[in-house]
């Protein structure tokens, strides 16, 4: 008799088979209608692709780290990894193909900031399981390179668990880079987190966020200073319990032939009543080659909701421009301050000052060149 | 300091200024009355050097430079200063962050040395009183959620912070109660000095009790009509903008 096939190989095995009917995503498949990967990546880049390096720079005491190449995966890592599995394509290729990644899991009231740096082009997978009332800041730095990256991460957040994420990738102009996020968030459980992207050849960060527990919280923050490059931010927030929450602030400012996208859906599910949703996406749109799309998208099937969404994109105020100048200000700097506070409320979510800090000085270099 | 002659401008491709011709000396404050629709408003957007004020013809000169090639900010680090009749709302930009911005791009721009955050606070604070702008105040947004009042006094404050040899404003007057309307002539009289020319632009001869103009001029449909004395903001009082237009023609 063959040994019995563990719950993990056959998630991966699915994930195989689903990554193989599906293929690379294209501008066909309504998801990614403004991030065409299947015109820059083919399918064997992606099953051949390598393993993605990476490192945990910071891990606090209490805090389990399991480095997913090493064989013979513990039980939570067993029961856990995969089985927020079958987002999507991207998603089920990490799933199937990485052969690299960790698993972090945090204890019970525990706490800390971890550190994760991901280098190169290559697939990887990551779990990270908060168990009750545990709170973490996740910070996720990358470094420049090019080709393709695929990073697919699971965030179980167990009841009354914070976890606070912050994805600041560099700008990679030959860089494919896509992250797939999948979070359950359990009752009275909050996850926040905020993407600055400042564009690749394509770089797209997806969010899956299933909103599982009365009480769960998630607030989703993101800019993208292009003054080239793509940026893509796709959210989708399930409230699938009542009396949750949901926040989205992203904000674009593209110039060049840059492209920003922004695609917001959020589904309140039958009898999720009390449940509460706001979506802003604003853009600034410099020059008439770069392009920016923003599609929040609102699905309720409960009756008892509150729900807003708004969306908008513009140019500089000439007004206020010409206010500036005449106190003095040269317009290059004009318009950078202009930028910057556009941008200033988004990248105000982040929580952690060092974090802030990083992320403004992104910015200011990308606005020198838009300005 | 100020010499405007036979001045041209178009807005939208409409003909506003027809042939002004203007000077003012060092030291001196001149008033320019007129009703709605003369060109006040241009006149001053021209002289900031506002983009869409399209100067067709005559000149501009301002210290002995043409002021018409200079760039807003060239103007402003110059020592032109205009106090806006809106001043605009910037979402975003603490108005102290934008007063060190703006003074210190105005002392970059003369080659002088930049001021520190600390010595920028010291500057403000010490302005900052006589306009009753509070702390409060400077945290918070550019203009957002400023009363008309609190507007036109942080328009004089920058005044002060600047201390411009020029200094056009544009219907400070409008939207003041007496209260707020004397608190900023106070402030504008202080920075009257030898080396300071003024031009107060006003509908109302209201303003003009408090900040007392060396030279009144009327100007009507792009051009100045009449000159005088202070003695001329009574009269358009007394009788009017349509009557000394008339009187004049």
């Amino acid at each position: 008799m063959n040994a019995p096939i563990s719950t993990l190989d056959a998630r991966r095995a699915k994930a195989v088979e689903a990554f193989r009917v599906k293929g690379v995503p294209h501008r066909r498949v309504e998801e990614w209608k403004y991030s065409d990967l299947h015109a820059v990546l083919g399918a064997d880049k992606v099953e051949q692709a390598g393993a993605a390096k990476w490192a945990v720079e910071t891990l606090p005491r209490g805090v389990e780290l399991f480095d997913l190449a090493a064989g013979n995966p513990p039980d939570w890592v067993q029961q856990r990894l995969g089985s927020l599995s079958n987002t999507g394509a991207m998603e089920a290729a990490s799933l199937a193909f990485a052969k690299s990644g960790f698993a972090l899991r945090v204890a019970k009231n525990g706490s800390g900031e971890v550190r994760v740096r991901f280098s190169g082009e290559g697939q990887a997978r990551v779990l990270v399981v908060l168990e009750e009332s545990a709170a973490v800041t996740l910070i996720e730095e990358a470094d420049e390179f090019s080709g393709f990256q695929n990073i697919g991460v699971e965030l179980v957040l167990g009841p009354n668990a914070r976890l606070t994420q912050t994805r600041l990738t560099p700008k990679a102009d030959q860089a494919i880079r896509i992250c797939e996020i999948a979070a359950s968030v359990a009752k009275d459980a909050v996850y926040r987190a905020h993407i600055a992207d400042f564009g690749g050849k394509l770089s797209r960060t997806e969010l899956h966020i299933g909103l599982d527990g009365a009480g769960a919280e998630t607030h989703l923050s993101g800019v993208g200073a292009l003054n080239d490059g793509h940026a893509d931010v796709t959210a989708h927030v399930v409230h699938a319990s009542g009396k949750t929450r949901s926040t989205q602030l992203f904000k674009y400012v593209a110039g060049g032939h840059a492209r920003g996208v922004y695609q917001g859906k959020v589904t309140v599910a039958e009898g999720a009543n009390g449940s509460d949703s706001r979506q802003t996406a604003k853009g600034l749109l410099l020059g008439n080659r770069a392009e920016i799309d923003l599609k929040p998208e609102l699905e309720i099937l409960a009756d008892d909701v509150q729900c807003a969404h708004g969306a908008a994109i513009g140019d500089l105020d000439a007004e206020s421009l010409f206010y500036l100048r005449s106190r003095g200000i040269p317009e290059a700097e004009a318009r950078a301050l202009l930028m910057r506070a556009f941008i200033g409320d988004a990248v105000d979510q982040i929580e952690s000052e060092s974090v802030r800090a990083s992320v403004w000085q992104a910015v200011d270099a990308a606005l020198e060149g838009l300005s | 300091m100020l010499e405007i002659k036979d001045l041209h401008a178009k807005v939208d491709g409409k003909e506003i200024l027809k042939g002004l011709t203007l000077s003012v000396g060092a030291g001196e404050v001149h008033a320019i009355m007129g009703p709605n629709g003369s060109g006040k408003s241009t006149l001053s957007y021209v002289l900031a050097g506002r983009a869409g004020y399209e100067i067709t013809g005559g000149s501009i000169t301002y210290k002995g430079e043409d002021l018409t090639t200079m760039s807003p900010d060239q103007r402003a680090s110059k020592g032109v200063f205009l106090a806006m009749q809106y001043p605009v709302e910037i979402p975003g930009v603490t108005t102290l962050t934008f007063l060190k911005t703006a003074l210190n791009a105005q002392r970059r721009a003369r080659g002088e040395k930049e001021v520190d955050a600390v010595g920028v606070l010291r500057l403000v604070r010490e302005k900052a009183a006589a306009m009753k702008v509070s702390e409060e105040m400077l945290k918070r947004a550019l203009n957002v959620g400023f009363s008309g009042g609190e507007k036109k006094r942080l328009e004089i404050l920058q005044m002060a912070l600047f201390q411009p040899a020029l200094a056009v404003l544009d219907e400070t007057d409008s939207g003041l109660d007496i209260d707020a309307l004397k608190l900023v002539a106070e402030g504008v009289n202080a920075l009257r000095a030898p080396d300071r020319a003024m031009l107060v632009i006003t509908h109302y001869q209201r303003l003009l009790d408090y900040i007392v103009p060396d030279r009144v001029h009327v100007l009507s449909a792009g051009r100045i009509i009449k000159e005088g004395g202070k003695e001329l903001a009574h009269e358009l009082e007394a009788k009017g903008y349509e009557q000394i237009i008339k009187d004049a023609a």
